[in-house]
């Protein structure tokens, strides 16, 4: 079928702008890009293995996402708009403690490349870096500083949040593909930074923030005055930390919550947080500090820190009213009452204000702080840098996906090729849906997490949440709205028919052509255009396609069903069966 | 010719084949309230645009507007709403009204208004999809039941929304089996038996999804419509043509 200029400009139109292949809301939102409709759908039909394959698809860690991710997706999630999000987060837990299998991860590797990369850091923007690029041929050495695996995610987080086991058990596939891991090796102090620039054809620098911040307060020297980093660090790595009875933790993040609680298990009976924020200021999420206050520990929102008492021990702490955190400019610019004073008894006080990341390893680290946002190369050309090192703490979901990003530069980069083109939709973005909630929908409240109780909690680690069981998961997947577009297919039994999509089938007339009952089945009604988001006329583009093949046959229809419809129109025309009369003379000219 | 003929009722072609005895009376009423209305049988010819057959349209469409210009007519009237469309979109020169939007404006047929007050059924209305986006033909069709006296039900998808019956675009030739599904669609969303449609085609369909259904005209010429009535089945093609050839004779009559 010839195709004029004009149809096929009607035809890229529907194909470029279509929202069919638009990905829902909570997809768009996920730096990883992940399928969540995908396997939120595959677990109400109770397709759990499939469910994990195509998490899997996009990530290595769906057991440590599935307890600890931040979830911005949920943020999105349409359903929001109704009652409540759909918990996306905990399903993804669901699909991987049901069906994860070792087995069935992927270990292919493209063809050996010949070149090494070194990464700093075996946090999980090190790690999925590592994974992506051991995949595409390369081999990949990770330095990292701890005995351990994981970064933040075991030495922030907490176990009773995220088991080590879970970690290690996730974290197996590098070795499994090839992945050379060295432990307790520090760089700038085991091996030079660089040395290993020299020895490796690149370097992913993903060394985290580890270095707490401390404001130089009054008493802040004093015994028992800790950094929430090192304090954590300490307590997952299984060191020794003195804890007394009393704590007061600094800080309104979810750094601070995850230290008070650790606080609270390791034998303090009363947990003080005190914070400059109020209400919904307060950075930490709202289920991390609910969770904080189940287990006791007490909020002192608007407070901050004036003077820490005591001679060589802490034995107390001054806080002063915090009138206003941010000024009118937005800025961080708090301001105090200082004769507004709140005494506060403690042993322990712990700084968790903030991390920086340690880049003294680097001899100009001025080389390494300037990084491209679309590619994460830094001036050096061979050092790429992300995650949390990078500068801005971000949630582990952000530090992965930077991982990846690094992966694909690092490949091109070491391959020669174009490091900046294609990379739009690489991270979150917003999807372009424009999706309606059917009013019809029944309310559906969000299944809740079931938690071991408090009790059980005390002086151990156990992980808290207990997972979704099968009729919770099932619930919990009936409230997806399955957010698409095909408002049009939906609507049309045609298009329902013989498409996916408009934009599909356009692309196939384009490609290869398609059968003409298709257009030739079209009922011309407009329904699709009332229900169509871009407002598309698809029957002006299937009558198009009708004119050129009755062009192409001859001024006929080629649809066999249509030749009683040239002797209708014979007889219709003819003098037997028309007739044409004027208006009779005979009327009752009564007006 | 003289110069008499100031208007044109054009009944077009599926309703000159269901029925010529409705035409018959249309074209009474309007003779009767709009005097100097003539008449036409002859096809838009429409379905070979429906083809893509544009070439041939024009020529069909041609041999119509020739028609209408030997009358000399203003305006034409149409009961067909694919009519409507075609022929505001090709004869430029004269006013089209649709006979929907206009009886309520010259009042509705003697001794009609709360005929069927007593009936103890509901129409369902079917709106045609071609003109979906006239409110004002929506309107008067629910302005003539509302008159007769009519109970009327309106299905989910309507006026504006409607839903077409299956039979647009030429699809009940080239695709039947799909044709009967989007039927059988339509008429599922009305609880009544009954339906009413302004489009003999329409109406036509509205059957073949299983339900009883009548044209419009049926309500406002013919007697009143109760669970006890026969209701029209299909004609077939030999009918349809029978009957072409009545209108045509009935035209000849009425305007004699
Ligand atoms: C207490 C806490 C709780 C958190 N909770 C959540 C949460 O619930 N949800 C969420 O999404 N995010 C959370 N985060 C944030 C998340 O953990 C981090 O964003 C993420 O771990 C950053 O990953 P990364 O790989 O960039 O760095 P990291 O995880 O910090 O890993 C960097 C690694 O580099 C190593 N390293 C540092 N310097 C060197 C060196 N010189 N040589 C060799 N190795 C070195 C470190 O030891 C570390 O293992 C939390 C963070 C903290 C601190
Ligand atoms: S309702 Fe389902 S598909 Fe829609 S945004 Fe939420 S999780 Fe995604
Ligand atoms: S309604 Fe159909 S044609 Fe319109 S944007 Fe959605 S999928 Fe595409
Ligand atoms: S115009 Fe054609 S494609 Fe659109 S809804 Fe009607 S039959 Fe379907």
């Amino acid at each position: 079928m010839q195709l004029t200029e004009k149809v096929l400009k009607e035809m890229n139109e529907v194909i470029d702008d279509c929202l069919a292949d638009e990905p829902p809301y909570c997809q768009a939102r996920c730096p990883l890009d992940i399928d969540v409709q995908g396997y939120i759908t595959l677990i109400r039909d109770g397709e759990y293995k499939e469910a994990v394959r195509l998490i899997r698809e996009k990530t290595i860690f769906p057991g440590i996402l599935g307890r600890v991710c931040a979830h911005p997706c949920e943020e999105e999630c349409k359903r929001g708009e109704l009652e409540e999000a759909l918990s996306i987060k905990n399903l993804k837990r669901f699909a991987a403690d049901m069906a994860d299998d070792p087995q069935n991860w992927d270990l292919s590797r493209e063809a050996e490349t010949g070149k090494k990369i070194a990464v700093i850091g075996a946090g999980p923007s090190g790690a999925v870096a590592a994974y992506e690029l051991q995949k595409k041929g390369h081999q990949v050495s990770i330095f990292e500083k701890l005995p351990e695996v994981g970064g933040m995610l075991r030495v922030g987080i907490p176990a009773y949040r995220l088991p080590h086991d879970i970690i290690d058990y996730e974290y197996s596939i590098l070795e499994k593909i090839g992945v050379d891991i060295n432990l307790n090796t520090e760089i700038g102090k085991d091996i030079a930074f660089e040395k290993i620039r020299e020895e490796y054809d690149a370097v992913y620098a993903a060394a985290g923030a580890h270095k707490g911040i401390m404001i130089p307060i009054e008493g802040s020297d004093l015994d028992g005055v800790l950094i929430a980093a090192d304090f954590l660090r300490d307590a997952a790595l299984g060191n020794d930390v003195e804890v007394g009875k009393k704590v007061l933790v600094i800080g309104g993040g979810n750094v601070a919550m995850d230290a008070a609680r650790t606080a609270w298990r390791l034998g303090a009976e009363k947990v003080n947080i005190s914070c400059l924020e109020t209400g919904s200021q307060i950075p930490a999420h709202s289920w991390e500090i609910e969770d904080a206050e189940e287990e006791g520990i007490i909020m002192n929102p608007g407070w901050g820190p004036k003077v820490i008492k005591g001679e060589n021990r802490v034995e107390g702490i001054t806080l002063k009213k915090c009138e206003q955190v941010f000024d009118s400019e937005g800025n961080f610019n708090p301001e105090y009452c200082d004769d507004n004073l709140k005494e506060i008894e403690a042993d322990t006080i712990i700084f968790a204000i903030g991390q920086r990341a340690d880049d003294s390893f680097v001899k100009d680290a001025e080389e390494i702080r300037q990084v491209d946002e679309v590619t994460l190369q830094s001036q050096k050309d061979s050092i790429f840098v992300g995650g949390d090192f990078k500068g801005k703490p971000l949630l582990a979901v952000e530090a992965m996906s930077h991982g990846r990003k690094a992966a694909i530069s690092i490949d091109r980069y070491l391959k020669n090729k174009d490091l900046h083109i294609d990379r739009e939709n690489e991270g979150a973005y917003e999807s372009k849906l424009e999706k309606e909630i059917d009013p019809e929908e029944p309310v559906r409240r969000r299944v809740e997490m079931r938690m071991i109780d408090v009790e059980e909690r005390k002086n151990n680690f156990k992980e808290v949440e207990l997972g979704f069981n099968v009729a919770e998961a099932k619930g919990e997947s009936l409230r997806c709205l399955e957010c698409e577009c095909k408002e049009c297919v939906k609507d049309c039994l045609m298009l329902e028919k013989y498409c996916d999509s408009p934009k599909a089938l356009f692309q196939e007339v384009k490609d290869v052509g398609i059968d003409p009952l298709v257009y030739f089945s079209c009922n011309m009604c407009s329904q699709c255009t009332l229900v169509c988001p871009k407002e598309f006329e698809l029957k002006d583009r299937f009558m198009a396609l009708r004119k050129i093949a009755v062009e192409e046959n001859n001024g006929e229809s080629p649809i066999k069903g249509h030749n009683a419809i040239k002797w209708h129109q014979r007889l219709g025309f003819s003098n037997l069966f028309t007739t044409c009369k004027p208006a009779s003379n005979n009327e009752e000219d009564s007006k | 010719m003289e110069k008499t003929t100031k208007r044109v009722f054009i009944p077009g072609c599926s309703l000159s084949s269901y029925n010529p005895e409705l035409v018959g009376k249309t074209i009474e009423y309007l003779k009767n309230k709009l005097p100097g209305t003539g008449a036409i049988l002859k096809c838009c010819g429409k379905p070979t645009k429906a083809l893509g057959q544009y070439d041939e349209f024009k020529d069909r469409y041609a041999s119509l507007q020739k028609d209408i210009d030997a009358l000399g007519a203003e305006e034409i009237i149409v009961a067909c709403q694919s009519c409507f469309l075609t022929m505001s979109a090709y004869s430029k020169e004269q006013k089209v009204r649709s006979l929907w939007s206009l009886m309520p404006e010259i009042g509705m047929p003697e001794a009609t208004v709360g005929k069927a007050k007593e009936s103890d059924i509901t129409f369902g209305i079917h709106d045609s999809c071609s003109t979906r986006d006239r409110n004002d033909i929506h309107e008067g069709i629910r302005w003539i039941i509302d008159q007769l006296g009519y109970d009327l039900e309106e299905p989910p998808h309507s006026k504006g929304d409607t839903r077409c019956c299956g039979f647009g675009g030429m699809v009940v030739p080239a695709n039947p089996d799909l044709a009967q599904e989007i039927m059988d669609r339509r008429t599922a969303e009305f609880e009544t038996d009954y339906l009413v449609t302004y489009c003999a085609a329409c109406r036509a369909s509205m059957y073949k999804g299983g339900k009883k259904a009548v044209h419009i005209l049926d309500l406002i010429f013919g007697d009143v419509w109760t669970s006890e009535s026969d209701f029209p089945d299909l004609e077939g093609a030999f009918d349809s043509w029978a009957n072409r050839y009545k209108t045509k004779k009935k035209i000849e009559e009425v305007l004699s």
